[in-house]
């Protein structure tokens, strides 16, 4: 501090200043002290010596304050992991009761935790209290006197409850410690306690389905609590799970959010591991606290992710394309009719904004062609179709640790006509979980690999899973995935320096009397970062409509992609994963695939131009999606 | 030499670029440094990015740094001849505030001026400060002995405080009264009138408890035995206490807390962002910071006690301990001693109005120590025009 503490008043009275009179400016000389400038010294005295006195008022207080913060940082922390001891301690039960309550804990529903150790459900000691109404002398008093420690209680009920007959009845479930105590302490005979326990779920809404809950007696009655009731019940070690709940409150925030912006009934996001299979995230929307599950709508408990079957749309069109590839079948400059519509059986299949004429390969997934995409599919036939939909997952349950998972809704192999193949070549006509179409991406993204999808915290690194198509196969789709977000309709999914590549897919909800015109499921589906692909995300949206931002349209490109890109930018980091921006030329020009055969050079020498050109036809050919069209 | 310049009297005014040298430039830094803590800690707390929190606080410190030299560079006599018509000022905009200002979450606290919101009661409370020094200024011991002295300050604080009292706005109330009572206590009140006044106040307190709205009783309540409801009102500073006590010794590390990323803490942008410091960086960032808010404090009683002329310490004290007031507030506040109240932590909480209010005052408060030597003249401002 420059601030001079020496500023007082100078010692000897002689050399103090002079009287106040304004204007003259006396170098040195004898000064005369008037009166009211002692006066005036006084108050400056007066009022110093209580500046140094509240000077020593906020020294104390900051202190205190210090000290205090000592005590909650390391003294005694309220931990977020052991909040338990932190609820049972007040209460502590007297030295002799002690072995009981170690029994007790012991024997404890195991805690749930996430990836990183933050709990997600905990068992908190509670009673419950019950009476032998044959040893309760007084009824009428003894109702009185618990009226007055538990005033949910009705009187008149207790009172008749405890004059009767019977040896056992239960006078109310899961009390606090405290009104254990008051209970206790009003001595009544006849009147005893169960020690139970009771589920908390700290993070509330986040990941409430995923939890599922347990029913009155601690039994898992959905979700992880029911699938894993005997490992809970059994062995008291924390189960640890491999959502990670930074990244849940994050999907969950991006999705309540783009379900509110667009007026949604519902919405659904994944984020998964590509490489082991293991689910960071699953939030299905509408939800519910978990803590106040006895009070969820059905629609709120319904997990979407998993039970949820929904036609995959233009999502699927990956699918397509990597069964082609890999089978050798089809090259990737050859070219697909996309000139006219389609008319099978009683069904026209056409195209969104169609160009009406023959696509390449590429630009039959960056312009989402139905027609591009069902002639891939004639090209392979069912056989093929119906085979590496198996190999994908695609006809049976994930297995995921969930028991709310359901199977997809495939046609059956006799009735797999060649319009199930042509449809479903682009999304329609089966309907599988949104964990079916992560699962799927990750596969093609990762390298080939088919991870099995889990719940559960996995040590491993490397990927696991079934090999389902050639490594080649998977680093061309993952080029054609990027095309899609820098030249296609996933443009509002871009994250610089993130690199991810996905499909977009809109839907029509099936009604009562075919595909509804204005209910759409929006969905996108991608992959991150898409050089080295360490993450799937997944956003959907549940009947979105149409804001004025989106110039009237409630499609992927529009919904579902910019919400994934925002998850991107957030999960990015805590994931440890930075934005690499310096070699961006360098991964640009290894993730690049031309639209057309010879029409542009790759990016690396003249940047510039050809992302100028790209563009250029992009603003030509491509505008956004409308919906009046199964499938895009 | 340096006893002759003791002996100089300061001229009754000098150049602006002496004042601007004149400025005292580290507790300048000393504010960068505390409004640097807020970015970091709003960066964190909006999820690692510079929007939408940390990005506005810097250009808003920006605005409130460069209103605070301007208003250093004004004389301080300039400022004394104004302080009643700023505390007239201060208390038509509470009045307009109750007449016509908008509620937020139950208080009717803000009122809109041409787009930017305006907290009045901020404002009442610099206009409190620099009243009651005008009229302490130059008052003799006697004076101040004669109760009668004492009734027109006490009306110019109870004014404001009741008109707070009404928004309703309890927390600031109480904080704008006790700053009343500090001043009086600078000034040199005798002890034995404090403890008069003390006296009633538990009787008070009784009385305005079966008045407070629901939720003010409900943190009062909880305040006292925060267990009791651990998901309802007691949330919040459960949370709080949880977030700082995950952090340990060192903390989890920037950008590595959970408890205020997840949004378990509702206003961890506002009045619990301490939290996410305590989480991130631990007790040594806790520490860090409340040294940082300490050095600030005192630096300010030192511009206090520096200051040569009554009127310029009174005012110098009243400000650092406005100041004062919400750092301790705050962090008491956060850590659970005292009830929550929604008042943020100077320079590091994301909110503009009070930001600004803040630096306004250490903007009065550079102008006291750059003015520390001026005479004032007259013989008795204080009693005369009061």
């Amino acid at each position: 501090m420059t601030i001079d503490p020496e500023s007082e008043p100078p010692q000897s009275p002689t050399t103090r200043r002079g009287t106040p009179r304004h204007g003259s400016v006396p170098l040195m000389e004898t000064v005369w002290v008037t009166a009211p400038d002692l006066n005036r010294r006084a108050a400056l005295e007066r009022t110093r010596s209580r500046l140094v006195l509240a000077a020593g008022g906020f020294m104390f207080l900051f202190v205190a304050v210090l000290l205090k913060l000592v005590d909650a940082t390391i003294i005694q922390p309220l931990p977020a992991h052991q909040p338990e001891r932190h609820a049972a301690q007040p209460f502590s039960p007297p030295a002799d009761e002690q072995p009981a309550q170690k029994a007790l804990q012991h024997e404890q529903r195991a805690m749930i935790t996430d990836r990183n150790g933050e709990i997600l459900a905990i068992s908190l000691p509670t009673a419950s209290v019950y009476a032998n109404p044959r040893e309760v002398a007084d009824a009428a008093e003894a109702a009185h006197k618990l009226k007055q420690v538990l005033p949910r209680l009705d009187e008149q009920t207790v009172r008749a409850r405890l004059s009767s007959e019977k040896q056992f009845i239960y006078l109310a479930r899961q009390i606090t410690p405290g009104e254990q105590l008051a209970i206790n302490r009003l001595g009544i005979p006849g009147i005893y306690f169960e020690q139970t326990e009771k589920r908390r779920y700290p993070m509330g809404r986040v990941a409430a389905q995923i939890l599922g809950g347990v029913d009155v007696d601690g039994h898992g009655i959905a979700g992880v609590e029911r699938f894993f009731e005997k490992r809970l019940h059994d062995d008291p070690s924390p189960l640890r799970l491999a959502l990670d709940v930074r990244v849940q409150a994050v999907v969950r925030d991006e999705l309540s959010r783009a379900m509110q912006e667009f007026g949604a009934i519902g919405a659904c996001g994944i984020v998964m591991d590509v490489r082991t299979g293991e689910v960071l995230a699953m939030v299905s929307l509408p939800d519910y606290d978990a803590n106040k599950e006895g009070e969820a709508e059905a629609d709120a408990r319904f997990n979407r992710a998993v039970t949820g079957m929904y036609e995959p749309g233009s999502t699927f069109k990956l699918q397509t394309a990597s069964m082609a590839l890999d089978s050798g079948l089809v090259h990737i400059w050859n070219q697909f009719d996309a000139s006219h519509n389609i008319h099978i059986g009683r069904f026209t299949i056409s195209d969104f904004e169609g160009k009406h004429r023959w696509l390449y390969l590429p630009e039959v997934l960056a312009y989402s062609s139905n027609l591009g995409a069902a002639h891939i599919a004639q090209t392979m036939g069912a056989e093929r179709q119906r085979a590496w939909l198996r190999s994908m997952g695609m006809l049976a349950r994930t297995g995921i640790e969930l028991p709310e998972q359901g199977l997809p809704i495939v046609p059956p192999a006799a009735n797999w006509r060649d319009v199930v193949t042509l449809t479903v070549g682009f999304g329609h006509g089966i309907a599988v979980s949104p964990l079916h179409v992560v699962r799927g991406t990750a596969a093609i993204a990762n390298g080939g690999i088919l991870p099995r999808p889990t719940i559960v915290d996995k040590d491993e690194e490397s990927p696991q899973g079934t090999r389902v198509m050639q490594q080649s196969t998977s680093d061309t789709m993952r080029k054609l995935m990027r095309l899609v977000v820098t030249n296609g309709y996933g443009k509002s999914a871009e994250v610089p320096g993130y690199y991810p590549g996905g499909k977009t897919g809109t839907a029509e909800k099936v009604g009562h009397h075919g595909y509804k015109k204005h209910a759409n499921v929006a969905a996108f589906t991608s992959v991150f970062p898409m050089n080295a692909p360490r993450y799937a995300v997944y956003m959907m949206l549940d009947e979105p409509h149409a804001t004025a931002a989106t110039h009237g349209y409630a499609t992927a490109g529009w919904v579902a992609a910019p919400a994934a890109g925002r998850v991107i930018a957030r999960i990015g980091p805590m994931l440890g994963l930075l934005p690499d921006l310096t070699d961006k030329a360098a991964i640009d020009a290894s993730l690049y695939i031309p639209l057309r055969p010879g029409r542009e050079r790759a990016p690396a020498a003249p940047v510039a131009s050809a992302n100028f050109r790209r563009e250029a036809a992009l603003r030509m050919t491509a505008g956004p999606a409308t919906s009046h069209d199964p499938a895009r | 030499m340096i006893e002759q310049r003791r002996l100089i009297r300061a001229a009754p005014s000098f150049g602006l670029s002496q004042k601007l040298l004149g400025i005292n430039w580290l507790y300048v830094a000393l504010l960068c440094l505390l409004a640097g803590v807020g970015y970091a800690a709003l960066y964190s707390a909006a999820g690692g990015s510079p929007e939408p929190y940390a990005a506005r606080h810097v250009l808003r410190f920006g605005a409130g740094l460069v209103l605070m030299v301007a208003i250093a560079l004004i004389d301080i006599r300039v400022i004394a001849r104004l302080s009643w018509p700023i505390y007239g000022a201060a208390i038509a905009l509470l009045l307009l505030a109750a007449l016509f200002g908008h509620q937020s979450k139950g208080a009717q606290r803000w009122i809109d001026v041409g787009g930017i919101q305006l907290q009045p009661s901020e404002f009442a409370k610099i206009a409190l400060v620099l009243a009651l020094a005008h009229w302490f200024h130059r008052a003799s011991w006697e004076r101040i002995g004669n109760p009668l002295f004492l009734v027109s300050p006490a009306v110019a604080v109870l004014v404001p405080v009741g008109l707070i009292l009404k928004e309703p706005n309890l927390g600031t109330a109480v904080i704008t009264a006790l700053l009343g009572a500090a001043m009086f206590f600078a000034a040199g009140v005798r002890w034995w009138k404090f403890a008069l006044i003390a006296l009633p106040v538990p009787f008070a307190a009784r009385f305005a408890y079966n008045h407070l709205h629901d939720y003010q009783k409900a943190r009062i309540d909880t305040f006292l035995d925060p267990e009791t409801d651990p998901l309802g009102s007691g949330y919040n500073i459960l949370q709080a206490k949880i977030a700082l006590g995950s952090g340990g010794t060192w903390g989890k590390g920037f950008l590595q807390g959970t408890q205020g990323r997840l949004n378990f803490l509702p206003e961890k942008q506002t009045d619990f962002i301490f939290t996410t410091i305590g989480e991130e960086f631990g007790f040594a960032g806790g520490v860090a910071v409340l040294c940082l808010l300490g050095l600030i404090v005192f630096g300010g009683t030192l511009i206090a006690l520096r200051c040569r002329h009554q009127y310029g310490r009174l005012v110098a004290f009243g400000i650092v301990f406005n100041f004062f007031m919400y750092v301790f507030v705050n962090i008491a506040m956060v850590m659970g001693v005292i009830p929550v109240g929604g008042v943020p932590l100077p320079l590091v909480s994301h909110g503009g109005s009070a930001m600004i209010m803040v630096m306004i005052g250490f903007g009065i408060l550079m102008s006291v120590y750059v003015h520390r030597d001026v005479e004032f003249a007259g013989p008795d401002v204080g009693a005369s025009s009061g």
